[in-house]
């Protein structure tokens, strides 16, 4: 009976004793979230990777930077994989004009946003994350539907996720 | 003792673009920071230019690369200062292995070489490195030391670029403007028509303080009064102080830096015009950025507020054909067509007369107007917009238009503005498109006029002398090449506009590489 009750006291103060670092490491990830325009996306994308919790807000601005390059790149896959069996030349037309948005995205906007990152030059990093957007929004509007956008939810996804981007890397400005 | 202005903590953030301008030997300099390896920011090194004319340039090999610890992460922008003994030095900001940043000194490595093709960086570089409290990443972009006979009150403080003391105390600051890059700090004359040396100071002088800020990315200028003795700037007009006030451009311009040309006294503004096409754009082209036509700067004697830019007067010698149309009569709702063949790369002169009667007859209203904010070229008031439609298609399905627009006021003052309107200048949806512009002061008894250089995708405007400058890059799918026209028009609604113009075809410069096989 009493090792019960001291294991259940030990879990207590396990509890309390982690309790204010994480709050204060959320703090900031809350507070940087709050000054983008995708509260919640934001904060579940930072809380996914592990280093938030000790990042500053540059460290933030890389995990972010990080993420729209793993959407893009999955997004660009999942073109590729359209277009490998699209018959029609027009939908034909679109995914490639994608195909070369997301390859600007993958290959130049987020390279440079890390590297201004790192470097402490951010607004390249804001640059980049405006013109991903603006690939993002390209490649959709190549839709002329018909045919329809088969990716409307990835490149809509993407313009979310760069304007989280954006706005954590216009805090570093 | 020589003074280099370095601001560092909230104050100083750096571009990459033009720096280190000089005249020497002969030639005129023109480093700059590029990417050897992609149409995008990154690898920054030293690119370098020279040419006798500010026109016609040879490119030479690269000045300085990122080979040293101290610099390993990008050798990024200085400023040159030509000492009394005739010896260059230049001051830069390197970002070490760690990415911090630091100051770093180099200099020719042969002096009698006119191309300076080699520099040498001091052995015991860095020479200055963030002091406490500063953030390694805050710590950058040296000007352009002067010389200042009496006790300074500046950041830092050297008689030999090697060794510094930190002073107490700033240039000056102004609450609001958030992070300033690329400070410039230069003379002008209040009475003469030609430039002032970097060490100038005296009665007949005002003090320009420009800022480039990272909120906006645009320029500002303030014109004012420099205190040598206790090291303070004073604005002439704190309402419209740096950051707040008159910007060196209204578009895209940025970074923007002048240096005195002891060659023609006179003092020459380089600025960085970026690209306002997609990346994906940039990539397939393989290139990204241009630099402006160099301009003089002078200070405006009429309004006492402004600063007059010029293009160079030798871009007049790639003037070929010229055609001229005198006193053109454009009705309220019409667009004239001007033959003047290819259309692509001119050089446009314009004046414009409105209806004086109908202006003076019309009741003023309260209504504010914003080039940004209106529906450009297409939207009608009484009196604007009136000017001309440039790269544009015959069938005007893609145009890029640059104009003023006059408002009355109820008390009877007329304002005017000038606009440059992209918003239908390319078929093509991945551009910016948008209305760029300013009020722009008129003098009595001056008539409205602007001078265009169009180039391809570059159009860069000054009206009335220079007081207010608009840079724009479009990128039309249809309006190129000799498919591209020029057009006078007038969309105002209550007064007729009589134009008189001069337009040349512009020859092409022909930048090429300084031969390698020349001994330099």
């Amino acid at each position: 009976m009493t090792k019960i009750i001291s294991l259940v006291i030990l879990q207590a103060v396990f509890s309390f004793t982690f309790l204010p670092i994480s709050y204060s490491a959320s703090n900031l990830i809350e507070t940087t979230c709050k000054q983008t325009p995708f509260f919640n996306l934001c904060v579940s994308t930072l809380r996914s990777d592990p280093g938030s919790s000790t990042a500053d807000v540059a460290g933030l601005a890389h995990i972010a930077a990080g993420s729209v390059n793993s959407k893009a790149t999955a997004t660009l896959n999942q073109i590729t994989g359209l277009l490998k069996i699209a018959k029609d030349p027009n939908l034909r037309k679109a995914l490639q004009r994608c195909v070369d948005s997301y390859n600007t995205i993958v290959k130049a906007d987020i390279p440079v946003a890390i590297e201004a990152i790192l470097k402490g030059n951010p607004n390249f990093a804001v640059d980049s994350a405006t013109d991903a957007a603006n690939e993002a929004q390209v490649c959709e509007k190549s839709f002329a539907n018909p045919p329809k956008s088969p990716i409307s939810d990835s490149n809509k996804a993407m313009r979310d996720l760069t304007a989280v981007l954006e706005s954590i890397a216009s805090l570093l400005l | 003792m020589l003074i280099v202005l370095i601001r560092i903590g909230d104050a100083l953030r750096i571009l990459n673009q033009d720096f280190g301008p000089l005249f020497y030997k002969g030639w005129y300099h023109f480093f700059y920071q590029y990417n050897p390896n992609a149409a995008v920011w990154g690898d920054i090194v030293w690119g370098h230019a020279v040419s006798k004319d500010l026109i016609h340039w040879l490119h030479l090999p690269l000045a300085m690369v990122a080979d040293q610890w101290y610099d390993a992460n990008g050798v990024w922008t200085g400023s040159a200062t030509i000492l009394h003994d005739g010896k260059i030095v230049m001051l830069y900001t390197g970002s070490t292995v760690e990415a911090v940043q630091v100051q770093n000194l180099a200099y020719p490595a042969d002096h009698s070489d006119p191309f300076l093709t080699h520099w040498v960086k001091y052995p015991r570089n860095p020479v200055l490195v963030p002091p406490p409290g500063i953030d390694d990443k805050d710590f950058r972009d040296p000007t352009t030391a002067w010389i200042n006979k009496t006790g300074i009150a500046l950041i830092y403080d050297t008689k030999d670029f090697i060794n510094y003391e930190k002073l107490d105390g700033l240039l000056h600051t102004v609450p609001g403007t958030g992070m300033w890059e690329c400070v410039d700090f230069f003379p002008v004359s209040k009475t003469e028509e030609n430039g002032l040396d970097t060490s100038i100071n005296g009665p007949g002088v005002k003090h320009v303080v420009k800022v480039s800020l990272d909120d906006d990315r645009h320029d500002y200028h303030a014109i004012g009064t420099y205190h040598e003795k206790n090291g303070t700037w004073i604005p002439d007009q704190p309402e419209i102080d740096a950051g707040i006030g008159v910007r060196y451009d209204y578009g895209i311009y940025y970074a923007a830096k002048t240096f005195y040309d002891q060659n023609k006294n006179r003092r020459v503004l380089w600025g960085w015009i970026g690209e306002s096409d997609s990346e994906a754009a940039d990539m397939k082209k393989g290139w990204a950025s241009v630099q402006g036509i160099p301009r003089t700067i002078l200070f405006d004697k009429k309004t006492g507020t402004n600063l007059l830019q010029w293009p160079v007067e030798e871009i007049e010698s790639l003037r070929l054909k010229g055609n001229e149309f005198n006193q053109v009569t454009v009705q309220a709702g019409s667009v004239v067509p001007l033959d003047v063949g290819s259309a692509a790369q001119l050089d446009i002169i314009a004046e414009f007369e409105i209806d004086k009667e109908a202006l003076e007859k019309a009741t003023g209203s309260n209504v504010t107007f914003s080039c940004e904010t209106s529906g450009g070229a297409a939207e009608r008031g009484a009196f604007g917009p009136f000017g001309l439609l440039v790269l544009a298609d015959k069938c005007l399905s893609e145009q890029t238009s640059v104009y003023f627009y006059i408002t009355k006021g109820s008390d009877g003052n007329l304002r005017t503005f000038f606009c440059n309107d992209q918003s239908r200048s390319s078929a093509a949806s991945d551009v910016d498109k948008q209305i760029y512009g300013s009020f722009v002061p008129v003098q009595k008894g001056e008539n409205l006029s602007f001078r265009i250089l169009v180039d391809h995708s570059i159009i860069e405007s000054f009206a009335q002398g220079g007081r207010t400058v608009i840079t724009s890059r479009v990128y039309p799918t249809k309006a190129i090449y000799g498919a591209a026209k020029v057009f006078v028009f007038n969309n105002a609604t209550a007064a007729s506009v009589t134009a008189s113009l001069k337009i040349w075809q512009m020859n092409s410069a022909f930048t090429q590489p300084y031969p390698t096989d020349k001994k330099l």
